[in-house]
C-alpha cells in the first residue's frame, strides 16, 4: 500500500455567485504522477490555489501526509448564495494555513503565468527558495555568520540548475531568459524548497513540441532524483498520457472523469466535454 | 452644557463643510488615477495666495474671485499634464513621488512669491460678517459652508449621474482600460477630473480661509491631509462618503479641541489635560482604525485581487 | 571562476575609494577651518545619508511604500536627547517640569543604540496593524503615525520624559567628540568624522542584510509578493522584520540629526522632512545604497550650500541678476527635482552600487583592448 500524500475532500470553491471549484474529491499516492485536466476555466487552477492556500475553499477539507491544510465550512452570508453540497463533516472547526506554511511542510507549486522574481538572477531566485529551510537567524545572517549555511546554499542550487540545465544561465537575470527556460527555472525554484509534492501548473505552456518532448522526459527524472510526488495541470495531451500514472478531468468546476490514461481515453463524459467546451 | 458644547459643534460643521470640498478632489482623482494626489492640499493653498494678490490688485472682488477660481483650475489642469501624464504606464510608486514632487514645488514657489510670511485674507462682505446663533458669536462663513456644500455636492452628483462626461467618468473609473477601448477620450475625463477637483477645492479655500485670516505656504498641507482622511474613511471613489467623512472628521476635531473645556465644565476633570494637542492626532487615529477595520471605509465598493 | 575575480577587484576599489572618503574627511578637518561650510555638508549629508538607506531599505527593497521616517527619527532624536543630557543640566533643561522624570546619563554609543532600539520598538507596534494594508495605503497609515508620534511627543502630561513642547538641549554633540587639550583648544578635530563612522557602520550593517538570505527574501517580496509566499517566506514576518530594522537606523539617523543641532523641538519633525528622504531617495535611485548616500550629500550641498547664491541678491558688475532672492534657491531645487522625478526616473545610480561602476569600467576596458 502506498502512502496518501494529497487529500482533497468536498472541496467546493466559491466566488460570490460563481462556483469555480465544485464538491472536488481526490487522492494522490506517494510517488504517482496524477494530472488534472479539462477545458479552459474549468477550476484547474483554483484547485491548485485552493492546495497551496493561496484561496480558503468554501468547503471540504484539504490534507497532506495527514495533516490538514484547510478546512471549511460556508458561513452564514456564503449559505444563502452557497451552490455546491452542503457541508457535512466540516463544520465543527476551521483550518486556514497560511501559503508559507504549507510550503514549510512540503508542497511546492510553480505558476501558469510565470512570477519569477524579475529583479534577480536566475542563481538568485533559486537561493530565495531556500531561505525557508535556513538555520540562521536575522543577527548571524547579516553579520554573516553563517558562511557555511550560504556556501551549502549556492552548491545546492547550482546542483539544481545543472539538473534543470541552465547552469551557465545561473548569472542572468531571470527575466531576460527564454519563456521555455524561463518554465524550468521555476521548476528549479520549485524544487529548492524541499518539497515531496511538486505541483506544476501547465509547465508545457508556450513550449514547442521538442522542448514538451524534453519535459515528459525531465519531469519523470526529477520525479525519481528527488523522490518526488507530481500533481500537474496541463493541456499538451501527449504529455499527459505519456507521463501520468492517473488523471482527474474536471469541467465547470465539476469532476467528471477519472482513471489511468487509457480509461480516460476511452471514457465518453470526456470527450463530450473537450468536443463541447474547445478544440484540442 | 449644550452652551459649552454648541460653539465646537458649530465650528465643527463648517470645517467639515470645507474639508468635504477638498476631499472630493482627493476621491475623484483616487477613483479615476488610484493615485493620492499629495499636491491637491497645496492646490487648495495656492488658490488662497492667488485670491491673496488678486484682491491686492485693487481689483473689484468679485472679479478676483472669479478669477481664483479661473486660475485654480488652470493650475489644476497643469498640475495633471505636467506631471502625471507622462508617467501614466510607470508603477504606482512613481507617480506617488511625482504627487510629492509637485507639492514640494507648489510650496516653494508660494514661499518665494510670499517671502514666507503670514499673507492675510481679504475680507469678503457678506461671508466675513459676524452673526450671532443661540448666543453664539460667530462669522457668516459658518453657516454658508454647510449648504454652500450640499448644493455643490448635488450639483456634482447630478453632473456625474445624468452627463456624457459624467457616464465617461463613471466609466473609467470602473475599468481604465476597457473604457479606453470603447472610444473615450481618457486625458479629457481625467482633466475634467482635475479641473473640478480643483474649482471645489478653490470655494472651498475662500470659506477656510475666510474663516483662520492667514495664508502661508504650509496651509495646505494639513487640511489637506485630513481632507484625504476624510475620502478614506467615507470609501475612496465615494463622493457622498468622502462628505460625510468630511463632516464626521471636522466635528470630531473641534470638539476635541474643546474637550477639556467641555469635560472641566461638566465637572468630569479637574484639570487641563491638554487634549487639543491631539486634535489632529485623532483624524490619523480613525484613519488607522478604519483602515483596519474596514478598509474599504463607510461607503466604498470592495475590490478583488485576482491572483 | 572568472566572474568570481572580477567581482573581487571591484569589490576592492569600492573599498579603496570608501577609505580614501575617510581620509580626505579626516585630513579636510585637521586642514580646513572648522567653520568652513563643507562641515556642515559633511555632517549633515552623512545623517541624511543613513536615513535615506534606511528608507531606501523599505521602499527600494522591501516594496513598502512608507512615509514614517521623520516619526522614527523624532523618536530616536528625543530617546537620545532624554538619555544622555547630563544630570546637572536637566533643572535648567526640564525648567518646567522639575527637573525631570529621568535623573541619569548614558554614554553617547549606547544612548545610540538605545534611540535605535526605542525606534524600532514603535515600529513592531505600529507594523502589526499597518503592514497588512496595502501600498499607498500603507504610505497614509505610516504618514497618519508619525504625526500622532508628533502630537504625542508635545503633550504636556508626557512632559517630565519629553520636556512637552519645549526644546531638548545640552546633550553631548558632534563637536564634543573633538578632543581638546588642558587649554580646551582643539587638538584633533573628529566632529565630523565621528558622524561619518557612526553613518558608515550603520549603512555597512544594512548593505549587509541586503546581500545575505534575508535580504534576497525582502527583494523576493518586493517583486512578487504571491511568489514569494508560494517559496516559503512569511510576508508579515519578513515585512515587520525590514520595518523595525529600518526604523531601528531611522532612530540613530534622527539622534545623529540631534547630535548635528544641538537643540531638537518634536514639532519640526513634519512630513515635509519625510518627503525631502524620500525625493533624496529617489534622485539617488530606488534600490540602489550607494545611489542614497551620494545624492544625500548632493541634496544637503544644494540646499546648504551651493545653491546659496540664488537666495542672495548678486551683481554682475551694475547689472542686478533678476528673479534671486530669498527661497528662489528651493524654486530651482524643486524643479530639478520634478525633472528627475519626471525624466530621470532611475536617478543617479538605477539599482547599481558602487563596485558595478568598477565593473563597468573594465569591460568597457576589455572591449576596447580587444
Amino acid at each position: 500500500m502506498s502512502q496518501n500524500v494529497l487529500k482533497i475532500e468536498h472541496v467546493t470553491m466559491q466566488f460570490g455567485g460563481v462556483v469555480a471549484v465544485h464538491d472536488l474529491s481526490m487522492e494522490i499516492n506517494e510517488g504517482e504522477i496524477v494530472a488534472l485536466i479539462g477545458p479552459n476555466g474549468a477550476g484547474k487552477t483554483t484547485a491548485f490555489n485552493c492546495v497551496t492556500s493561496v484561496y480558503e475553499p468554501t468547503n471540504g477539507r484539504i490534507s497532506f501526509l495527514g495533516k490538514t491544510i484547510a478546512q471549511n465550512s460556508p458561513n452564514k452570508k456564503m449559505r444563502k448564495i452557497y451552490g455546491g453540497t452542503m457541508p457535512d463533516a466540516f463544520t465543527d472547526h476551521q483550518v486556514r494555513l497560511s501559503p508559507d506554511q504549507v510550503t514549510k511542510l512540503g508542497i511546492a507549486r510553480t505558476f501558469q503565468n510565470i512570477r519569477l522574481f524579475g529583479g534577480m538572477t536566475v542563481l538568485e531566485n533559486v537561493m530565495t527558495a531556500m531561505h525557508l529551510r535556513r538555520k540562521s537567524n536575522v543577527f548571524t545572517a547579516t553579520l554573516h555568520l553563517n558562511m557555511a549555511e550560504e556556501k551549502a546554499m549556492k552548491k545546492k542550487a547550482l546542483d539544481l540548475l545543472e539538473t534543470v540545465g541552465l547552469l551557465d544561465l545561473q548569472d542572468e537575470m531571470a527575466t531576460s531568459l527564454p519563456y521555455g527556460k524561463q518554465r524550468l527555472l521555476e521548476i528549479a525554484r520549485a524544487l529548492a524548497t524541499d518539497p515531496k509534492l511538486l505541483l506544476l501548473d501547465e509547465p508545457a505552456a508556450g513550449m514547442n513540441p521538442q522542448e514538451t518532448d524534453e519535459l515528459s522526459a525531465f519531469i519523470k527524472r526529477i520525479k525519481d532524483q528527488f523522490g518526488l510526488t507530481i500533481f500537474v495541470i496541463e493541456h499538451h495531451m501527449n504529455l499527459v498520457m505519456e507521463i501520468s500514472d492517473r488523471i482527474y478531468v474536471v469541467d465547470f468546476g465539476k469532476l467528471i472523469a477519472e482513471g489511468t490514461p487509457a480509461e480516460i481515453q476511452e471514457n465518453p463524459a470526456v470527450i463530450a466535454a473537450y468536443l463541447g467546451g474547445e478544440d484540442e | 452644557m449644550f452652551n459649552t458644547v454648541f460653539p465646537y459643534l458649530l465650528t465643527g460643521i463648517s470645517v467639515g463643510g470645507q474639508y468635504a470640498l477638498i476631499a472630493i478632489g482627493y476621491t475623484m482623482v483616487y477613483g479615476i488615477l488610484r493615485l493620492i494626489n499629495f499636491a491637491h492640499g497645496d492646490v487648495f493653498m495656492v488658490a488662497g495666495i492667488v485670491m491673496v494678490y488678486l484682491n491686492a490688485s485693487g481689483m473689484p472682488l468679485v472679479l478676483s474671485v472669479l478669477l481664483t477660481l479661473l486660475i485654480t483650475m488652470a493650475i489644476g489642469f497643469a498640475v495633471e499634464r505636467v506631471a502625471y501624464k507622462p508617467l501614466r504606464s510607470a508603477p504606482r510608486m512613481s507617480v506617488m513621488i511625482s504627487a510629492i514632487g509637485v507639492s514640494y514645488t507648489l510650496q516653494n514657489l508660494v514661499l518665494y512669491i510670499t517671502g514666507g510670511l503670514n499673507q492675510f485674507y481679504p475680507k469678503i462682505p457678506f461671508v466675513s460678517d459676524s452673526i450671532t446663533i443661540f448666543g453664539v458669536n460667530t462669522k457668516m462663513v459658518t453657516v454658508i459652508t454647510p449648504i454652500l456644500t450640499v448644493i455643490l455636492v448635488v450639483a456634482l452628483v447630478m453632473l456625474i449621474n445624468h452627463t456624457k462626461i459624467g457616464m465617461a467618468m463613471r466609466a473609467v473609473s470602473k475599468d481604465f482600460e476597457t473604457s479606453q477601448l470603447m472610444g473615450i477620450k481618457i486625458n479629457s475625463v481625467i482633466s475634467t477630473t482635475f479641473i473640478i477637483g480643483s474649482f471645489l477645492a478653490a470655494v472651498g479655500s475662500m470659506l477656510y480661509f475666510t474663516n483662520y485670516n492667514t495664508v502661508i505656504q504650509t496651509s495646505g498641507s494639513m487640511p489637506g491631509l485630513k481632507a484625504f482622511v476624510a475620502a478614506v474613511f467615507g470609501g475612496i471613489g465615494s463622493i457622498p462618503g468622502a462628505v460625510v467623512g468630511a463632516f464626521i472628521i471636522g466635528i470630531c476635531e473641534n470638539i476635541i479641541k474643546g474637550l477639556d473645556i467641555i469635560l472641566f465644565k461638566a465637572g468630569i476633570t479637574k484639570q487641563n489635560l491638554g487634549l487639543a494637542t491631539f486634535s489632529d492626532a485623532f483624524t490619523f487615529a480613525l484613519l488607522i482604525v478604519i483602515l483596519i477595520v474596514k478598509p474599504t471605509g463607510l461607503f466604498g465598493e470592495k475590490v478583488t485581487d485576482k491572483v | 571562476m572568472k566572474t568570481k575575480k572580477k567581482i573581487n577587484t571591484s569589490m576592492l576599489w569600492a573599498a579603496l575609494v570608501i577609505a580614501l572618503v575617510y581620509v580626505g574627511v579626516f585630513i579636510a578637518e585637521q586642514t580646513l577651518p572648522a567653520t568652513s561650510m563643507l562641515f556642515t555638508v559633511l555632517k549633515k549629508g552623512a545623517t541624511y545619508a543613513l536615513v535615506a538607506v534606511s528608507m531606501n531599505l523599505l521602499n527600494g527593497f522591501t516594496g513598502l511604500f512608507s512615509l514614517g521616517q521623520a516619526g522614527f527619527m523624532l523618536i530616536g532624536a528625543y530617546a537620545y536627547a532624554i538619555f544622555t543630557i547630563p544630570v546637572a543640566d536637566r533643572v535648567n533643561v526640564y525648567q518646567y517640569y522639575n527637573g525631570g522624570l529621568i535623573q541619569f546619563a548614558m554614554p553617547v554609543v549606547p544612548a545610540l543604540i538605545v534611540a535605535g532600539l526605542v525606534a524600532a520598538a514603535f515600529a513592531f507596534l505600529i507594523g502589526l496593524p499597518v503592514l497588512r494594508l496595502k501600498s499607498d495605503y500603507l504610505a497614509i497609515a505610516t504618514l497618519g503615525f508619525a504625526e500622532i508620534i508628533r502630537a504625542i511627543f508635545q503633550w504636556n502630561k508626557l512632559g517630565a520624559l519629553t520636556n512637552g513642547s519645549n526644546i531638548l538641549r545640552e546633550f553631548p554633540t558632534f563637536n564634543d567628540f573633538n578632543i581638546r587639550n588642558a587649554e580646551g583648544e582643539v587638538t584633533v578635530y573628529l566632529s565630523t568624522l565621528v558622524p561619518f563612522v557612526i553613518a558608515g557602520v550603520c549603512i555597512a550593517l544594512i548593505v549587509m542584510l541586503i546581500n545575505s538570505t534575508f535580504g534576497r527574501s525582502l527583494r523576493a517580496i518586493k517583486d512578487d509578493e504571491v511568489a514569494a509566499e508560494a517559496m516559503g517566506i512569511n510576508l508579515f514576518h519578513h515585512k515587520q522584520l525590514s520595518f523595525c530594522i529600518s526604523s531601528f537606523f531611522a532612530g540613530i539617523g534622527g539622534a545623529m540629526l540631534a547630535m548635528y543641532q544641538s537643540t531638537i523641538q518634536a514639532k519640526a519633525f513634519t512630513s515635509a522632512m519625510t518627503y525631502e528622504i524620500l525625493l533624496i531617495v529617489v534622485i539617488g535611485g530606488i534600490g540602489s545604497v550607494t545611489g542614497s548616500c551620494i545624492s544625500s550629500f548632493l541634496f544637503v550641498a544644494c540646499s546648504e550650500w551651493w545653491l546659496r547664491f540664488l537666495d542672495q541678491k548678486q551683481m554682475i558688475g551694475d547689472f542686478e541678476v533678476p528673479l534671486l532672492r530669498n527661497g528662489f534657491r528651493l524654486v530651482v531645487f524643486s524643479i530639478i527635482i520634478m525633472i528627475v522625478v519626471l525624466f530621470f526616473r532611475q536617478g543617479i545610480m538605477g539599482t547599481k552600487e558602487l563596485p558595478d561602476l568598477f565593473k563597468r569600467k573594465k569591460k568597457a576596458r576589455q572591449e576596447v583592448k580587444a
